[in-house]
């Protein structure tokens, strides 16, 4: 993306508090929801182009939202990782399904995401690989060079590490708050706050 | 090598015996002091391995005052649920189904990742994709588990299943290979049953091998069972000696202590019983729970050659195989991939933590499965400061940078020998008074390498920990984005760094005594060390793991009183949150240990 406005800085910052790098590779930008002070570094990518394509399947009939990747507040988006909605065959044919991220959700350098559903307070760490259809809970901490298979549900309080991924421990009571990602937050942007 | 970023880790109170279960109150605790001032903790010890945590894996006992640690807490469960479909298993059925998942969730034997349930004769009919509601058909016939992982299928151990939902149950009737075996229900059933004994009757005649096929473990032991309490009911096989202990159940409580006071001696019991015990005999037929050992593996050794080394299961696949009690008893033997079975998920719990002093609950999780809530949840980092390590390089400080610290020397960059470094160790005070904070290191760290240590300011006071807001509206015109706080260690960091630049450019001074940089509730002090040279002289033993890393044991205690430190914000935040006990003063105290860096060989 050539922007016309360069010495505005390297994010766009949106009203609700969000910061898109100017280089990130966003498709599909209307089936992206993004819920505020959520951070995209740089050459990260998001796969909003790849919706159901099966609207008529759905028994759910009244669900036309053609949302394929949901992203809650707080979540920092590391450079060069991606987020890409899981797809499977649903009744014979191929179709996409949304992918559903919390709160607090760190994704680490290089990582790629194909999960259905992420908690909040989730950390990713660097090149990770989120298998499709995986579900991470709340408070699960992925160490780096993880790789989570297809289908697997990882439940709360989980430290995850391996190929495959396996539980490696848990998240002790105390480290509950390193989580938090608001501080993070305010270290990036076009005036990011003096920091690393 | 691995780099290493600065830790803290800190000893909790359970490993020291002489503080044991001690509540630290003011007249004991000097004496306890003066008993920790004689020695120093070593870090390197092979014991502190087991006392050391990092902050987060720390609890605290409000009742104690003390620290606990994961090792000394006692924990009881409160939920057992399967971390795969997340479904709470009641106690009760945990008694008699086991601590495995009984739905369908399995992992795969050669991988664990988790295996789906597919069909196996998928059709791609283009046909569908064109009138996808008539797409239910496919999903029939045989089902399969594969590991979308590593591409196994049970179809590779040759098992297949009719329906797709209860695995697990289907599962429980299949051997590998297909071949159906009994649940132990219809194995009770099949016991009664005369026409089967009359067949095990005949073929016990013919031969050992295929009677003992029929023997696996549950069985076996099942038969064995029966058969010792024959002989035990039979007053032929022992009449006097146990008709003397009356009408005892073998089951019961009583009979157990008999068979106890057997083996140990049995100076209750008269020679003679003992003696016709001896006279009891062994289980002599398969249904009497006799099984011969398989020591013919030239079929094992077949397998080998036809499939080699990668045909034979590993270690780590053997150890997550449950125990199968469908199969026979393997006697040590070894197994091939093609044996192995998948594995149904081990049940994960959730558990309350108590204080094994005072039995106070410490920790105590919601008992929903999906709720990550605590009802308690006492934890070390909101009672005691945390320690933050910083390396700090004076040359950039001098030219007047803002970026002192990340300026020469890089987090986890090696520490040079003989060189002096220095670091900045920020305290952060998470409760609401006032702490002073009295800090004790040896001049040399204990080890085979003694790098010197000084600590410029051992003794300082930490404000207390107000509400964010006061410190918002402090500071709201001087940054625009103050406002949300809490900005947890990141935020810390980098404010202190901003006034650290304004500060140096005032001429800040590496000063004994002096305080290097205070904020609302933190305060940075600097260490100076001067790590040991590695070299080895001739005939010493050679280097061992991590001895190159650089750790200073250091001594903390902190002292606060109940009292609001002067400011009328502090009184009624303080007691508010203490409420009347807070009058006292209090004192905490403990060794930690800073891992700096490592140093250069």
């Amino acid at each position: 993306m050539s922007s016309r406005r360069a010495p505005r800085g390297e994010y766009i910052e949106t009203e609700t508090g969000n910061k898109v790098a100017r280089k990130a590779t966003l498709l599909g930008t209307q089936n992206i929801m993004l819920g505020g002070k959520t951070v995209i570094q740089p050459e990260v990518l998001i796969r909003g182009d790849l919706i159901r394509t099966i609207q008529a399947s759905t028994q759910s009939g009244a669900a036309s939202n053609n949302t394929a990747v949901s992203i809650g507040r707080y979540c920092f988006l590391s450079r060069g990782c991606c987020l890409r909605p899981p797809g499977r065959l649903y009744k014979g044919a191929f179709t996409f399904m949304p992918l559903r991220m919390g709160d607090h959700v760190f994704v680490g350098p290089g990582s790629v995401v194909q999960a259905a559903s992420i908690g909040s307070h989730v950390h990713i760490g660097t090149n990770v690989v989120v298998g499709e259809f995986a579900i991470i809970k709340d408070y699960v901490r992925i160490l780096d060079g993880t790789v989570v298979p297809p289908n697997m549900v990882i439940p709360s309080f989980s430290i995850v590490a391996g190929q495959p991924a396996r539980l490696i421990g848990e998240v002790p009571e105390g480290g509950h708050e390193a989580f938090e990602l608001r501080g993070l937050y305010k270290t990036v942007g076009n005036n990011p706050q003096p920091a690393s | 090598m691995a780099v290493l970023t600065p830790y803290t880790f800190i000893q909790c109170p359970c490993s020291d015996s002489s503080t044991l279960g001690r509540p630290s109150d003011p007249n004991s605790s000097t004496i306890t002091e003066a008993d920790e001032d004689e020695r120093t903790f070593d870090p390197r010890a092979p014991r502190s391995n087991f006392s050391l945590y990092p902050l987060e894996y720390l609890l605290y006992c409000e009742d104690c005052h003390q620290i606990r640690c994961p090792r000394c807490v006692s924990e009881e469960i409160v939920t057992y649920y399967c971390p795969n479909c997340l479904f709470e298993v009641p106690s009760s059925n945990l008694k008699s189904e086991g601590n495995r998942c009984t739905r369908s969730c399995f992992q795969c034997p050669i991988c664990i990742g988790p295996l789906a349930v597919t069909s196996i004769e998928t059709r791609p009919d283009p046909s569908l994709l064109a009138a996808p509601d008539n797409t239910a058909a496919p999903h029939s016939g045989p089902y399969a588990l594969t590991c979308s992982y590593c591409n196994w299928s049970s179809t590779e151990i040759g098992i297949q299943f009719e329906k797709p939902n209860s695995i697990h149950a289907q599962l429980a009737k299949l051997r590998n290979g297909g071949s159906t075996r009994l649940t132990a229900k219809e194995r009770k059933e099949r016991r009664k049953d005369p026409a089967y004994r009359r067949y095990q009757a005949t073929s016990s005649g013919e031969g050992e091998s295929d009677q003992t096929e029929n023997l696996d473990l549950e069985t076996q032991f099942a038969n064995l069972k029966a058969f010792y309490q024959n002989q035990l009911a039979d007053p032929n096989s022992a009449d006097t000696g146990l008709a003397a202990l009356g009408d005892l159940g073998f089951s019961s409580p009583t009979s157990l202590s008999r068979i106890m006071s057997i083996y140990t001696g049995g100076s209750l019991q008269d020679r003679k019983a003992k003696s016709r015990l001896g006279a009891m005999r062994e289980a002599l037929k398969p249904d009497e729970g006799l099984q011969f050992a398989h020591l013919d593996e030239s079929a094992a050794i077949e397998t080998l050659r036809g499939e080699g080394h990668d045909g034979t299961a590993s270690i780590t696949q053997l150890v997550d195989q449950p125990p199968n009690l469908g199969e026979e008893h393997l006697h040590g033997r070894s197994r091939f991939i093609s044996e192995l079975r998948p594995i149904p998920y081990l049940l994960r719990t959730k558990r309350s933590k108590r204080c094994p002093v005072c039995r106070h609950i410490i920790s105590k999780p919601e008992a929903k499965v999906q709720t990550t809530r605590f009802r308690i949840r006492l934890v070390a980092g909101s009672y005691i400061p945390s320690i933050a390590i910083r390396p700090l390089s004076l040359s950039a400080t001098a030219g007047g940078g803002g970026s002192s610290a990340s300026g020469a020397t890089l987090p986890g960059a090696l520490l040079e020998p003989l060189k002096p470094a220095h670091f900045l160790l920020t305290f952060k005070n998470p409760i609401f008074e006032t702490i002073k904070v009295t800090l004790g290191a040896p001049a040399e760290t204990p080890g085979r390498f003694a790098s010197k240590v000084t600590v410029l300011c051992p003794v300082f006071e930490v404000d207390a920990n107000t509400d964010v807001w006061d410190e918002a509206l402090r500071e709201g015109g001087a940054t625009g984005g103050a406002g949300s706080g809490g900005g947890g260690e990141k935020g810390e960091r980098r404010r202190g760094r901003y006034d650290e630049g304004s500060q140096a450019n005032n001429g800040n001074q590496l000063e004994v005594g002096k305080i290097w940089e205070r904020g609302r509730n933190w305060v940075s002090i600097v260490v100076e060390v001067v790590p040991a040279s590695l070299r080895l002289d001739q005939g010493d033993a050679p280097l061992r793991e991590d001895e190159d890393v650089l750790e200073i044991p250091l001594f903390v205690h902190v002292e606060w009183e109940g009292e609001a430190g002067g400011d009328d914000v502090l009184e009624s935040v303080a007691a508010k949150d203490k409420g009347g006990e807070a009058r006292e003063k209090r004192e905490l105290a403990y060794w930690c240990v800073l891992g700096l860096g490592r140093i250069r060989k």
